[in-house]
Order: C-alpha cells, then structure tokens, then sequence
C-alpha cells in the first residue's frame, strides 16, 4: 500500500488534474483521490509520486491517464433526470431554434458529459415522443464524455432496473427488448442515432469539431469544476454554439457568475442560456 | 424517424488552422488566439494590450480567462491596471479574473493599491483583499480600517471584515467611530459587525 501524499504532491496533483481535465478536487476529497491515486500507483508498479506523475505527463499513448480520469469521474445518471428540461426542449427551445429554417434542415444537439449514455437516449426519446416537429428536419444527435468506459457503455445502450426508474413503463415496451431478466438494451435505431465521442470540453483541440450546435446540454458536469474551469468549459460552449442556440446546465448550476458570454431565457419548464445572435 | 444516422452527421471537418492573431478583425479569431494563450508567460504582455483595445465582450472574456489560466504573478500584475479602468464591465471582469488566480500571487500585486492615490481604485482593492484567502488579508484590511482618510474606504474594509467575521478585527473597528465620530454609515456598519461576530462563536476563525 503506497503511504499518502505529502500535502505538496496533493496539491501538484489537483493542479495537474484540473488543468488537464476542469475537475477540481479540494483537500476535502482527499479520502476520495488518495484511495483512487494508489490503487492506480500499485496497478503500474509506479516507485514514488514523481515516477507516476512522469508517466501521466509523459507516456506518449496517454493510456494511464486515461485509466486514472476514467476512475476519478463521477458517472451518476438515469433516464428522464431533471426532466422538466427535456420538456423545455421539446415544448420550447427547438420550436425557437427552427424558427426561420426550411423542413429539411439541420438541428444539432449535444450531449457533452453523457456518462453512460441516458441522456443523450433520453433526448431522443422526448423529441421522437415529443416533439410534433420531429419528422420535419434532419435531427443529429451527438453525445461526448472524458470517460472512455462509460462511452463504451453508452454504446451498448444496455441497462438495468435502476436507470429505467423514471421511464414511463410504456416507453421501456417500445424502446427496449429485455435481454434477460432485469437488463434491456435500447433499441438499434436509436442506438445508431447517436454519434458518440470521447471529448474532454475544456480542451479547446478536443472541442473544435463541434460547430454550429442548436443546444448543448451540460448537466451535473460543471459542479465538479472550480469557477476557471467553469469560466472555460462557458467559452468552449459559446464557440461550439450556433448564433441564439442554447445551453441546459443541471439544476444546481448556474452560468450567471460563471460567464457573461450568455443570456438567460426563462422559459416555462426551465431556464436555459442564450448565445447572443452575434 | 427523422433522427439522422451518427454516421451521416453533417459537422464539418477540423481544418488545421494556421495560428490565430489577437489583432485580427474576425473576433472569433480573436477569441481563438486568446485560447491559445492560456498558460503561456510570453503571452502575457499582448493579451493585456489587447484587453485595453478590445471592446467585444467574447473577446474580453477569452483573454480574462486566458490570464486566470496562466494565473502568473506577472498575469495577476497585468490586470492591475484595469481597476481604474472607466468601463464598468471591464473592471469587474479585471476583479472577478483576480479572485479567481492564486491569492498568494495575486496579494502581493493588489495590496499596494491601498494606498493608491484613488479613492476608488482603494475600495475595489479593499474589496478584492477581502475575498483573497491569504494570511495578510486580515491585518491589512485593519490597516485600511485604522489608517485611510476616506470613510468610503474604510467601509468598503469594514464589509470585507464583517465577511471574514475575525474578532480581532474589533479593535480597529472602535477606533474608527472614534476617527467619524459623526458618520452614521460608519455607527451603523460597526454596530452590525459587532454583532456579527459575538453572536457567531462557531464561525471559522482561521483569517
Ligand atoms: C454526473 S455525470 C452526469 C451525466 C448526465 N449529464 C446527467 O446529468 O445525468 C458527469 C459526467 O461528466 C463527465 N465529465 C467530467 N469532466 C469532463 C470533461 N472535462 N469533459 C467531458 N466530460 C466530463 C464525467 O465523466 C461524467 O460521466
């Protein structure tokens, strides 16, 4: 068992952590970043934090880098959380968004920090439900996160009872087929809808394919940051953004201290923030 | 179903872009220089030129947090000068940019303000001592509270006190009734400050 950091290590740990990834942990997520940080020095064999360190700066693969964020990321989601939101989508935002545009045309949505994917399926299932609009435009869906196991298991598309909980049990019936007692996988269709990648949103490289996005759903992702990463994850967004498209940010979390890049929108179901037209 | 296959998503490609100049007329290219910035010391001295010529808010603040990013002595000094900025949003990016870097680079820049020549440029510097976490936010702000000729001054220190909530800021707080024995703002504030920290024993003493 490798003894604890020395507060020193700890700090230049966090610092490296949030630099890299926005994830910000203070000293009272110590228990939770010593416990994770030795079981991945063990894993590699790493002598001292130094030599460990070296390896996550350095290996040219990026692979333990990887494998230690994959463990440090909180991946708690379930379908139809918060859904008040997604019915502001669909009763609401995209009925603006397509305001101007011809049947046919593009609508981009995305799901950045989508975990295992519920989110993202939820989307697709409210405007497929929802949406009266939906057979009017060509709809793409995208959905990142900085966790490569969790994509991976967003690809599957299989759950379990508890993710299900808030689904309407007419909506698991047609959206899912029972693999065996207890796990459903979502069906093909929408499983090929949605174009999944692994994205780290303060990376300004990472980001830069997502362009001329409608709505950007980021929740329960920035509660993990400090106001920098914040700040810098509003500015990812405001350049990923079409002109007037809109962000949806978890309840808790607000984008008034954090960036005067947007505008607040208050809609009936929820508020949502506003690029400005230009 | 009119949910496009992820296959056939429309997103255009990545062009590798030549680097961006923060003098360009596109603000986005602006936005993106600024971007690129973020963490490098040479940067430093152009974003802050910059910053004073800019006027598109995304501009402003891709470069404010640019500067948090690299979060230097000489990032935190470059800011300084925006505190007696005329423009409104300007200044309170250049504030909330400062209380965001580290407070042991950021006081050594930010305390000689409270003794600057300015009235205003002194209370935004009390204000922003009062959020910085540092071991001399307490007896500096005591020393604004004893010693500045402008009672606007002392009560922007005494609001940054009463938010700390030490006890051992009491003292100096008494002696300035006694220097604006008349000023019913400065009877006021010290009266809701003495409160503040007899009725709160349990508050965190650490300053
Ligand atoms: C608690 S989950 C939220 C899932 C879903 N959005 C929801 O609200 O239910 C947060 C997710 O954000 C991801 N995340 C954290 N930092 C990230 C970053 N820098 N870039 C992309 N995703 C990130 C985590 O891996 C995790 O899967």
């Amino acid at each position: 068992m490798t003894a604890p950091l020395d507060p020193d290590d700890y700090d230049a740990f966090c610092t490296f952590l949030r630099g890299r990834t926005g994830l910000s942990f203070t000293e009272a997520k110590r228990y939770f970043v010593d416990r994770r940080l030795a079981e991945r020095m063990t894993a590699v064999g790493a002598e001292s934090f130094r030599d460990y360190m070296n390896l996550l700066r350095f290996q040219a693969s990026g692979e333990e880098l990887q494998r230690l964020v994959n463990l440090m990321t909180v991946n708690e989601t379930y379908f139809f959380r918060e859904k008040y939101q997604l019915d502001c989508l669909v009763n609401s935002a995209l009925d603006e968004v397509v305001r101007g545009r011809k049947p046919g045309d593009r609508v981009r949505i995305w799901s950045a920090g989508c975990a295992t994917g519920e989110e993202p399926y939820s989307i697709a299932i409210m405007l497929l439900e929802h949406w009266g609009k939906v057979d009017e435009y060509e709809i793409e869906l995208y959905a990142s996160d900085i966790d490569s196991h969790v994509l991976k298991r967003a690809r599957d598309g299989v759950y379990e009872e508890r993710a299900l909980h808030m689904l309407p049990r007419g909506l698991v019936a047609k959206y899912f087929t029972e693999i065996e007692p207890g796990r459903w996988r979502i069906m093909d269709e929408l499983r090929e809808s949605i174009d999944f990648s692994l994205v780290n949103i303060v990376d300004p490289a990472q980001v830069a394919r997502f362009r001329d996005i409608d709505v950007i759903f980021c929740r329960n992702l920035l509660i993990y940051f400090d106001d920098l990463g914040r700040r810098e994850a509003a500015s990812m967004f405001y350049e990923a953004l079409a002109p007037c498209g809109f962000v949806c940010l978890g309840h808790s979390e607000s984008m008034s201290r954090m960036s005067s890049l947007f505008v607040p929108r208050r809609f009936p179901d929820a508020i949502l923030y506003q690029k400005p037209q230009r | 179903m009119a949910l496009v296959k992820a296959k056939k998503g429309t997103l255009p490609p990545v062009v590798e872009a030549e680097a961006a100049s923060l003098e360009d007329a596109d603000p986005a290219q602006r936005r993106r220089a600024a971007h690129e910035a973020a963490g490098r010391a040479e940067a430093v001295a152009p974003l802050a030129g910059r910053l004073a010529r800019e006027d598109d808010a995304s501009v402003r603040e891709a470069i404010l947090t640019a500067l948090v990013r690299t979060g230097s002595a000489e990032a935190a000094g470059a800011l300084i000068p925006f505190l007696a900025s005329e423009d409104v949003g300007l200044r309170n990016g250049a504030i909330e940019s400062l209380q965001q870097m580290p407070a042991a680079v950021v006081m050594p820049e930010v305390a000689p303000l409270l003794t600057d020549g300015d009235s205003d440029v002194r209370i935004f510097a009390a204000q922003l001592v009062g959020h910085l976490p540092h071991p001399d936010r307490l007896p500096l702000l005591t020393g604004v509270v004893e010693r500045d000729p402008h009672v606007n001054v002392c009560l922007a220190a005494v609001e940054a006190l009463v938010e700390i909530g030490h006890p051992n800021a009491l003292p100096s707080l008494e002696r300035l009734v006694a220097r604006f024995p008349d000023d019913p703002f400065v009877g006021f504030s010290v009266e809701s400050a003495r409160h503040r920290f007899t009725e709160d024993p349990e508050r965190d003493l650490g300053a």
